[in-house]
């Protein structure tokens, strides 16, 4: 098909006499399209990268050891490369800002929390340990709950002292 | 003569032992967990490998080659030599290089450890370089 279609191309260049210009179907020429195919695959549009499938699928027909380094990982990066299905789902370092992300939101809401209780107001005297303690002996004197709780025999509890 | 001598020994048998010689095999002692629903079940590691050898061979195109690779890479077994070479040859058949640097890339994602995956290449070494293949690790120097 392609051959033919070069035949005709030369015919009518011969009838109209204007220059000939050779494509080499070797992989030489095609160096600079396929050395750098993995930096800029995805921006190519279909068209070109079919063209370059198709080149690459007429490069591996030769013998394997006489393709180049480049010719390989095109080759390579284009069935199997990270793109289309094998693209990876996150992209590099992502991991990382989700660790930077949430550490900084824990600490943030850690620093509100103490802003908060620092401007917060002193807690009420009767919070104090002695306040507790007058209330406990207060209790007892008065025989609250004489049966099971405060001023019962042998009671073993801290009484109103909370803390 | 011992043959013919053992057939008539065996024919003067009582009936129901022959019939019961002759069914035993009928009952098998494999126990099909699937209900017999998975070909290739209960195959043995070598009937394995010549099954994939023989598919490897007779690949005609890089659909069936990827296809027979998938599934082949898809068992709890690494494929023996004989069937990675099998594939790598495929491959060449193909004319698909990406393929054949994926088939040694499978090899090592299937072995445990690098070791084995180096005994692999250094038990491939002839076919990889014949055909030129080289692995993902020296394409990217990894």
């Amino acid at each position: 098909m392609s051959l033919s279609r070069t035949a005709l191309r030369a015919v009518r260049s011969y009838s109209t006499a204007s220059p000939i210009t050779v494509k080499h179907s070797t992989s030489n020429s095609s160096g600079s399209l396929l050395g750098n195919v993995e930096v800029n695959w995805a921006s190519r549009s279909p068209v070109e990268r079919h063209e370059i499938y198709e080149k690459l699928a007429e490069i591996q027909k030769q013998d394997w050891k006489a393709l180049t380094i480049d010719e390989k990982k095109a080759a390579y990066y284009v069935a199997f490369g990270a793109h289309g299905p094998r693209q990876a789902v996150n992209p590099p370092g992502h991991s990382i800002k989700i660790l930077v992300g949430t550490l900084a939101a824990c600490g943030a809401a850690i620093g509100i929390f103490g802003l908060i209780r620092s401007s917060a107001p002193a807690p009420p005297k009767t919070m104090t340990k002695e306040w507790q303690e007058a209330s406990t002996e207060m209790a007892k004197e008065q025989k609250i709950n004489p049966i099971t709780g405060i001023s019962s025999e042998g009671y073993a509890g801290k009484g109103f002292v909370s803390a | 003569m011992f043959g013919i001598q053992r057939a008539i020994a065996r024919s003067s048998r009582p009936a129901f032992r022959a019939a019961a010689v002759v069914r035993a095999p009928t009952v098998s002692a494999i126990r099909f967990n699937s209900g017999g629903a998975h070909a290739h079940e209960t195959e043995s590691y070598e009937s394995f490998n010549q099954r994939y050898q023989t598919f490897f061979s007779n690949v005609e195109d890089v659909f069936e080659l990827q296809r027979g690779l998938n599934n082949c890479f898809a068992y709890d077994l690494v494929p023996s030599t004989s069937v990675i070479e099998a594939a790598l040859r495929a491959a060449r058949k193909v004319d698909d290089y990406a393929t054949a640097v994926r088939i040694l890339e499978g090899v090592k994602e299937k072995v445990e450890n690098k070791g084995q995956y180096q005994a692999y290449l250094d038990e491939l070494k002839p076919i990889i370089n014949e055909l030129g293949v080289t692995t993902k690790e020296q394409l990217y120097n990894l």
